[in-house]
């Protein structure tokens, strides 16, 4: 019990949205995660997707998002690939929440979620290739860092 | 699976009760926007907002509330949030939302918000 593997591919429409949140239930409940971190598991990879399909692909262009799962006793990961624009997410800080509200701003926060949530958030780009975003979350005592 | 819905209804003293139901998230927080962005043009701020049946809330729908509150207050109104789920709250709590946004247990307790 606990090893997961899977994937689904979507093309990048938010009406996706519900059915990445439903494969990844799937994968979450099948997995060792704890079901209280359900629901802060699926909203992270939800950020994930939709901040890949409002910012990636420009001038409304079709394409495909590819969710994949791996986990075992001691982590759940989820990467998420797309051929979209370059992101740099290592950019982009957390936001001051009274500071959204002054500015009326509404986005943004998708990010600051996703480092709340996950042991790991880390983001490669490779040129012509494709984006991949990897998130990961540590089942029981998290690893030690390495040196 | 609940459809997104969003249902609204005049309270007394200029208050609109709005109900969601289904999943507020990056495809059906637009709609959520012109429900409120609606109730603005037509001079209401002060609003109580049911979230007892909304099953799932993301960032998108979670900024839906946090650019509109701005305007609700300085029209002398206010976003009064009542009874989220256990999953919505989380992520209120997340965003550090909870500490922003009056909350409610009931339509009465909302109406003293605004007094």
């Amino acid at each position: 019990m606990g090893e997961v593997h899977d994937r689904i591919v979507i093309t990048n429409d938010t009406k996706f949205l519900g059915f990445v949140r439903e494969f990844m239930s799937r994968m979450i409940r099948q997995s060792n995660l704890s079901r209280d971190t359900e629901n802060r598991i699926i909203l992270a990879v939800d950020e994930a997707v939709a901040n890949i399909i409002e910012h990636a692909y420009e001038n409304q262009r079709e394409g495909t998002i590819d969710i994949e799962v791996e986990a075992d006793s001691k982590r759940f990961m989820c990467t998420i690939r797309d051929s979209g624009k370059k992101f740099q997410p290592d950019t982009v800080h957390d936001p001051s929440i009274p500071e959204h509200i002054k500015a009326k701003k509404k986005k943004g926060l998708g990010i600051f979620l996703m480092r709340q949530i996950m042991d790991e958030v880390r983001y490669t780009f490779r040129e012509g290739i494709q984006n991949e975003l990897v998130l990961v979350k540590y089942i029981g005592e998290k690893p030690a860092p390495q040196p | 699976m609940a459809e997104f819905n969003i249902q609204q209804q005049k309270l007394k003293n200029g208050v609109a009760f709005v109900a969601v139901q289904g999943f507020l998230d990056a495809h059906t927080f637009e709609e959520m926007e012109k429900t409120i962005n609606d109730l603005f043009d037509n001079g209401t701020y002060r609003l109580v907002v049911d979230l007892s049946k909304l099953d799932y809330i993301s960032s998108a729908g979670a900024g839906v509330f946090i650019g509109a509150i701005g305007t609700a207050q300085e029209n002398d109104g206010n976003i009064v949030l009542m009874r989220p789920s256990p999953n919505v709250k989380e992520v209120f709590d997340l965003l550090g939302l909870s500490q922003i946004f009056p909350f409610a247990n009931d339509v009465e307790g909302a109406q003293k918000l605004f007094t």
